[in-house]
């Protein structure tokens, strides 16, 4: 897919299972990252360092917002910290999910405890589709010992099959697509 | 358990509003939300591809759980293959002592359940808490799944309220929204707290040592990702090859299980992950990784029986209970419900769990074939069910009022000359109508919402004689199959079938031998019988001398064509058998066959909305050819009604077997019947005209017609 449609096709799918999508060129994402955090009333925030992270400056970001920020002792700290943001690894533009290749026990803390949700992914690493991934992982040797493919917020439809958004993962969802090339 | 057992059961759970509400609901949206999910996608070489990879690692089960074991300990995981649900038991609870559990987070794992899991950790004095909200709802109402997917689907917003209520000893208003954040609340620091998480399986990767897991709630995750001990529960029938294969079952899966496209989550676990062990000095090692695979007699015999071992292809997905009538109306407490329900849970409980729930519960099933359309991993589940009605007639012998019946209809003298008297003995209830409307004493579930034909004055194997076949240059012979209920009650179906076929240029005859097709014996599991009944025809017929066999019955027609099955080590009657299948067509593809009928017809307006036969459709596969038959009659509009593809709850002997289960699926048929506007009901099944007709008598809605389609196509022509 042409890198717009890439874009759009994730996003339909995102929002399709009631998550939220953002496309924004590296120099922006800071910005927008601090403004769903203030748009949700979040005032603290679980964040996995990456290079990326690092490199636009999220951290600094939000605590000139007055966010308080967590980057280590996730497991003492995220669960109290109403936000959560981590890299993943890639995308998967027919579903709008992200996917986690790496036994990272931090980002699997904060993906799964937060109850605001943020997701950063660059685009040159969202795959067409579902097959795509799946081949990606066939050939990926040695198999990581974690991988995890994330589609939305956590849901439910167990009570009368009233399908409701938020039970034991994030209530609230939210992808910001990196343009990195 | 006793037929009245299941009977009560029955009832009680068709008496729970709740329930109905639900399983109505859900059903209703489910085949549109799933058609909705599979735009785009060929869910039939997808579910091929399912069977093929499923069946793979079943027929190489030894090294691909070897290859498994090999990959998952190089990555620090401990396997335990458990040989019994006790030996799995002992296991988990070593685990839970030695490491000091005193609280278990379980997310899903039907398998556990197998073990009782959670009553052994009570006694035990360690607490196994369900983190699912389905499972967390029904641990506190100390009640068992309803549904395979959706495990508290028969309780409501309000009975969650006072369950919640009771739990956590707060006030909790019937909101779903503010129930599910109840949960969370609930839940949440038992995640944190807890020693020990388990976890049930999807799918397990041999060439990996990969297990994975699909989840929506993100229970799941919680319970992998936060206790220092891990244990996973699953059986062998989740493995697969390779990584690769796994895109066909997380493609059917949840499109097939909930019409998700995918879940919120799916997650790849390859051996003891890193795990948080010291949240003050965030301290990060290798959990203590552990996984149980049960490996129990019981599955080898499934896998190594030629009949079932496609149970191994399931994927748990339960399509097959979300598309089935009888599920619809009971759910899944009557299937035995502490595990597996609906079709394949007909199978799985009667070989894992509890042959004599099994033997009952198979009766519920209709054999309308619908679960075959849907089913992820490809499997005949009617087909199996049916083969296990006759495994138990075979190894418990019939209800010997049943078998008095079949014997019966087996001996062709003796059923024709009963069907002669019962036409003159019928005046006493029939009182000069057409339809019997009540009948006396313990009969009178016969005619719960439904009235009875009574048996013509004549035969048809006496009317033939009287037609006047006026075919000028016939173009061949064909030999009519009648089947009891043309024979003997709706003769002039059969009159019209004669009449349509001379219309296409041949002579009808009717072998006089023929006796019942022997489809009565085989659904109730009377292989004996239904073994004679084809010997006589395949005599009778005498198929050499035909161009074709036609009957207006798709399921003598189907019956027919599978008289092969009955013969596989006799050549000479397999090779009758072989004649008569190739020759043998339903009424409608015949006749579309020979190029139709002429294009004419009195032009008279007449609305008529089809309903398709279960073996006329899922079974031969003819869904077109009438609707052009009929289109192709002057004065004919057809308006296609509501699941017109859905069963109208005859079933042969299930509607006298069960009346109560077969009078609300006739309610619905009837429901969309009147909904469609149309004057007459067109079917091509003697036995759907026999229950809609009688449907549409005992409601008083005499202005709706019920016609096979061999009487509307002859009608209007000869009117012309």
């Amino acid at each position: 897919m042409e890198k717009t449609e890439l874009y759009e096709t994730f996003q339909k799918g995102l929002t399709s299972v009631n998550g939220e999508s953002y496309i924004a060129k590296k120099a922006d994402v800071a910005a927008t990252l601090t403004k769903i955090f203030q748009d949700k009333d979040t005032h603290e925030v679980a964040l996995v360092e990456t290079p990326l992270l690092k490199e636009i400056g999220a951290v600094d970001a939000l605590k000139a917002a007055g966010i308080k920020v967590d980057t280590d002792h996730f497991r003492k700290n995220a669960p109290d910290d109403k936000g959560g943001v981590t890299e993943a690894d890639y995308g998967i533009a027919n579903l709008g999910s992200i996917v986690q290749m790496k036994d990272d026990i931090d980002c699997r803390i904060v993906e799964t405890v937060s109850d605001v949700y943020v997701g950063i992914v660059k685009l040159s690493k969202i795959v067409d589709t579902f097959d795509d991934m799946i081949d990606i992982m066939a050939e990926t040797k040695p198999f990581p010992k974690f991988a995890g493919i994330i589609t939305g917020p956590s849901r439910t439809a167990d009570i009368e099959c009233v399908g409701t958004v938020g039970v034991h993962g994030p209530r609230q969802y939210s992808v910001i697509v990196v343009e990195d090339a | 358990m006793s037929n009245e057992l299941l009977k009560q059961e029955i009832e009680r759970a068709m008496d729970n509003a709740p329930l109905q509400k639900a399983l109505k609901n859900f059903t209703t949206a489910y085949p549109g939300n799933r058609a909705r999910v599979y735009k785009g996608y060929d869910f039939e070489a997808l579910r091929e591809k399912v069977h093929e990879v499923k069946s793979y690692a079943r027929d190489h089960l030894d090294e691909v759980m070897a290859e498994f074991i090999k990959n998952a300990e190089a990555n620090g995981a401990h396997v335990f293959v458990a040989h019994s649900p006790e030996e799995a038991m002992d296991y988990a609870l070593k685990l839970a002592k030695d490491n000091n559990v005193k609280l278990c987070v379980k997310s899903k794992s039907m398998a556990s359940e197998e073990m009782h899991f959670n009553q052994n950790y009570e006694k035990a004095g360690i607490t196994a808490q369900e983190t699912d909200l389905g499972e967390f709802i029904n641990s506190i109402a100390g009640d068992t799944p309803s549904h395979m997917v959706m495990p508290a689907i028969h309780y409501s917003k309000e009975d969650v309220a006072d369950l919640f209520e009771s739990y956590t000893k707060q006030p909790e208003e019937p909101v779903i929204t503010k129930e599910v954040k109840t949960s969370r609340r609930v839940m949440r620091p038992k995640f944190l707290s807890a020693e020990m998480g388990v976890s049930g399986a999807n799918v397990a990767v041999a060439e990996t040592g990969t297990v994975i897991t699909m989840t929506n709630e993100g229970n799941g995750r919680m319970v992998a990702t936060l206790p220092k001990t891990h244990l996973y529960i699953f059986g062998i029938e989740k493995f697969v090859a390779k990584m690769s294969d796994i895109r066909y079952i997380f493609k059917v899966l949840p499109r097939n299980g909930t019409a998700q496209n995918i879940t919120a989550y799916l997650s790849f676990y390859t051996g003891a992950t890193k795990v948080v062990t010291d949240p003050e000095n965030d301290t990060k090692e290798d959990k203590n990784f552990h996984m149980i695979i049960l490996d129990t007699p019981e599955r080898r015999k499934i896998m190594a029986s030629e009949d079932y071992k496609d149970i191994f292809c399931c994927i748990r997905c339960a399509a097959c209970l979300n598309v089935c009538p009888a599920f619809r109306l009971v759910g899944g407490h009557v299937y035995g419900g502490s595990i597996y329900t609906g079709g394949i849970g007909t199978l799985l409980t009667s070989f894992l769990n509890s042959r004599e729930r099994g033997k009952d519960i198979q009766n519920i099933c209709l054999q309308c074939g619908t679960c075959n359309t849907v089913c992820g991993g490809k499997l005949d589940i009617a087909g199996m069910i049916l083969k296990l009605r006759t495994k138990f007639a075979q190894e418990d012998g019939l209800n010997p009022v049943h078998k008095f019946c079949l014997d019966t209809v087996a001996d062709r003298h003796l059923f024709h000359s009963m069907l002669r008297i019962a036409s003159v003995a019928q005046g006493m209830i029939t009182k000069g109508q057409p339809m019997i409307r009540h009948l006396p004493m313990f009969l009178s579930g016969l005619t719960a919402g439904r009235s009875l034909p009574s048996v013509a004055p004549q035969p048809f194997r006496d009317i033939l004689p009287t037609i006047k076949q006026d075919v000028p240059n016939p173009k061949g012979k064909i030999a009519i199959f009648t089947g009891c209920l043309l024979d003997f009650v709706y003769v002039d179906i059969a009159t019209d079938v004669v009449k349509a076929l001379n219309m296409a240029g041949y002579i009808v005859e009717m072998p006089l031998g023929q006796a019942c097709c022997g489809a009565p014996a085989t659904y109730m599991g009377d292989v004996e019988n239904a073994k004679k009944a084809a010997e006589m025809n395949l005599n009778a017929m005498e198929a050499e001398k035909y161009d074709y066999i036609v009957s207006a019955c798709p399921t003598c027609t189907h019956a027919l064509r599978d008289y092969v099955d009955f013969f596989k080590d006799d050549p000479e009657m397999l090779k009758k058998a072989e004649a008569l299948r190739s020759k043998t067509f339903d009424f409608c593809k015949l006749v579309s066959m020979l190029g139709g009928l002429p294009d004419t017809g009195d032009g008279v307006p007449m609305k008529v909305t089809y309903h398709d036969s279960c073996h006329l459709n899922r079974y031969l596969g003819v869904t077109k050819e009438q609707r052009e038959l009929l289109k192709a009659t002057k004065g004919v509009e057809l308006i296609e009604m509501h699941d017109c593809d859905k069963c109208c709850g005859f079933g042969g002997s299930y509607s006298v077997k069960f009346p109560e289960m077969s009078a609300p699926i006739l309610e619905e048929k009837i429901n969309n019947i009147v909904a469609s506007g149309a004057d007459v009901v067109a079917v091509d099944c003697p036995g759907c005209l026999l229950q809609i007709r009688g449907g549409l008598d005992a409601r008083g809605l005499n202005n709706i017609q019920v016609k096979h389609t061999a009487q509307i196509v002859v009608e209007k022509r000869e009117k012309k």
